[in-house]
């Protein structure tokens, strides 16, 4: 057995069974070992896509994902998706073949010092430098990337230790892991602040169902009666049915979490940053408010808000222990009553497809259980605003690095994490075209994706901005010159269709979700709709704007 | 204000680029540095000092949670102050 041989057996020791990659000269031993291994490797069209579809992968199965891609500029297309799952806490394996040993550091073909470019866009980084190294490393690798608060870890693999004599794979040794005690010493405190608040609040972010403590947290809403807010990421951990949560917060939240959130006088962040699209301006973010914080990361403490009482470690633990009843119906009851007042509303004038409200239809039509993978821009909020979800793993929206071209590829690893759901890809017509090469991926392998373009021949999110605070200068943000979608599909054996009436909308999602194979639904709207409410950048969460036409 | 920190670290190829990076990253300006390799394969020794008007925690919560750093202790001045 070869070095590449190893880490095809490492990969399965480690129960994978499903790995995405792109071929290139530095890692070709690995791709001969790929050849007959059971370990089923998706060809992607592009690094980033491949590395995209591992991240979509992780995100709707819980498990590690896995991307393969050669040196040089095979590498350098991972940085991005690598950077993604940092920002949000996705557990990725990179793999990457290297130039030899022997010609490392001379500027060979198709080298580069990736492990140099990595640093800040990973939990951690490997070189290998000999084959006896390889399982050991590989181990470690999966071990950083799902412990603790989970992230991207990349091994950089030499063609040298590809090629050398292995021997034989010993039983994995036990990993190195830094014990994380949950520590409950100040469980007293916070249960004395919860109990005396007049206003509290839960905040919750992805970190919550990352730790596996959705039943927890339905417990402690339960039980402590308080109203509660998500992050994008956090979107679903509350269930359905619970009539105090109020939806999203921060730039484009929800007026009743946004106001509601500026009012508590206790905030309990709930695996969340105080990310700046959160707290908008953070001098002025819940400003009456104490701050108990649960996070598993102890670089998150207090590291732009203060807490006055904090928790590291096993949400599962924690919540429970900190639980306690309240008295606030007067709160609840004003927290109920800003979200009658601040609903949604879905009366557009015209024919034209307004967004929001076909996003609606989609979420109501959509089977239980659904996937649904967006982009970066306006369409992202509209989702975000307008589909409910039942659990996190089926929302995957490229939260912390924002990075359009997310969506197509994250729909196809989730598709092959969950082939028994339905999968669908929200994207805008700007997105859409970062990452439109994966429509060869889904060809190849006859995936049924459904994919829903939104497409308002803008850069949408930019040209708001334009439009909102730069004097209506839209520089470089028309797309009208966009290809006709529906024949670019074609083009990959995927059918399609467009609307562009309301009318249009009901027949044409039932006639994406009947069909049995992939699908494309091409939306045209109005460029003039934008994302409301929006916190303009510098102002309070209170200080929304809304719609000014 | 200087802060010192005495660092145990693996002895990586990488590890004092990773410090060096997370350090510039963070907003803390690089104002000394010493290595020293213990006994055969045992680690590094690395006193770092940084300067930065921000608090100090920053930076350690960020540097102690690499997976190469093994223990990270603020110099016993830099604890006398943070009491002080």
């Amino acid at each position: 057995m070869n070095g590449a041989e190893l880490v095809l057996k490492v990969l399965q020791q480690q129960g994978v069974d499903t790995i995405f990659g792109y071929p290139g000269g530095a890692i070709m031993p690995i791709y001969d070992a790929i050849y007959q291994s059971p370990v089923k490797h998706y060809l992607c069209r592009h690094e980033q896509g491949g590395a995209f579809s591992a991240i979509g992968y992780a995100r709707s199965s819980g498990k590690v994902g896995v991307c393969l891609a050669t040196s040089g500029p095979g590498a350098t297309n991972l940085i991005t998706s690598l950077a993604d799952a940092m920002l949000d806490s996705v557990p990725l394996v990179a793999i990457t073949g290297q130039v030899s040993q022997a010609v490392m550091g001379t500027d060979a073909f198709q080298e580069i010092d990736v492990l140099g470019l990595s640093l800040s866009v990973t939990k951690h980084s490997f070189m290998v430098r000999s084959a006896d190294e390889l399982a050991a490393t590989l181990n470690q690798a999966f071990a950083i990337a799902r412990s603790g608060r989970p992230g991207p870890v990349l091994v950089d693999i030499p063609k040298d230790v590809q090629l050398a004599v292995a021997g034989k794979l010993d039983v994995a040794a036990e990993p190195q892991s830094r014990a994380l005690n949950t520590s409950l010493a100040q469980s007293a405190q916070a249960r004395q602040l919860i109990a005396n608040a007049k206003k509290p609040m839960a905040y919750i972010g992805g970190g919550v169902h990352m730790a596996g403590a959705m039943p927890q947290l339905q417990d402690f809403l339960a039980q402590c009666q308080m109203p509660s807010v998500t992050t994008l990421k956090g979107m679903g951990s509350v269930a359905k049915d619970n009539p105090n949560y109020l939806g999203m917060l921060g730039m484009h939240g929800t007026q009743a979490a946004n106001l509601a959130v500026q009012q508590c006088d206790l905030l309990i962040c709930l695996g969340a940053r105080f990310d700046d699209r959160v707290t908008g301006n953070l001098k002025k973010f819940a400003p009456n408010a104490k701050v108990i914080h649960v996070d598993i990361d102890p670089a998150e403490i207090n590291k732009v808000r203060f807490a006055e009482v904090s928790f590291l470690g096993d949400m599962r633990q924690i919540l429970p222990a900190i639980a306690s009843t309240t008295d606030c119906s007067d709160w609840l009851a004003h927290c109920s009553s800003l979200k009658q007042q601040h609903g949604w509303r879905y009366d557009h004038p015209g024919e034209r497809i307004y967004a929001p409200l076909m996003l609606k239809q989609l979420s109501e039509r959509m089977p239980d259980n659904s996937v649904v993978c967006c982009d970066v821009g306006q369409h992202q909020m509209w989702v975000a605003q307008h589909m409910r979800f039942s659990h996190p793993r089926n929302h995957l929206s490229s939260g912390g690095l924002g990075t359009m071209g997310f969506g197509l590829p994250a729909a196809i690893g989730a598709k092959l994490a969950r082939p028994q759901d339905t999968v669908i890809a929200v994207s805008g017509d700007g997105s859409f075209m970062m990452n439109v090469q994966e429509l060869g991926t889904i060809k190849r392998f006859r995936l049924p994706v459904k994919i829903v373009i939104i497409d308002n021949q803008r850069l949408g999110m930019v040209k708001q901005w334009q439009q909102l605070f730069f004097n209506e200068r839209y520089s470089e943000t028309d797309l009208s010159d966009n290809p006709d979608f529906v024949a670019l599909a074609a083009a990959f054996a995927i059918p399609g269709h467009s609307v562009t009436r309301k009318d249009e909308v009901e027949s044409a999602l039932e006639a994406m979700f009947t069909w049995p194979g992939p699908y494309l639904l091409h939306v045209r709207i109005d460029e003039k709709d934008n994302v409301w409410p929006l916190v303009p950048p510098g102002a309070a969460n209170e200080d929304m704007i809304m719609e000014t036409n | 204000m200087n802060h010192t920190l005495n660092i145990t670290a693996n002895n990586e190829a990488s590890v004092v680029e990773r410090l060096l990076q997370v350090t510039r990253y963070r907003g803390y300006q690089l104002a000394g540095l010493e290595l020293t390799p213990m006994a055969e394969k045992a680690g590094l020794s690395i006193t770092l000092t940084v300067s930065s008007d921000k608090p100090i925690h920053l930076l350690t919560s960020q540097l102690h949670k690499l997976y190469d750093v093994r223990d990270l202790q603020l110099a016993s001045a830099d604890i006398a102050a943070l009491r002080a």
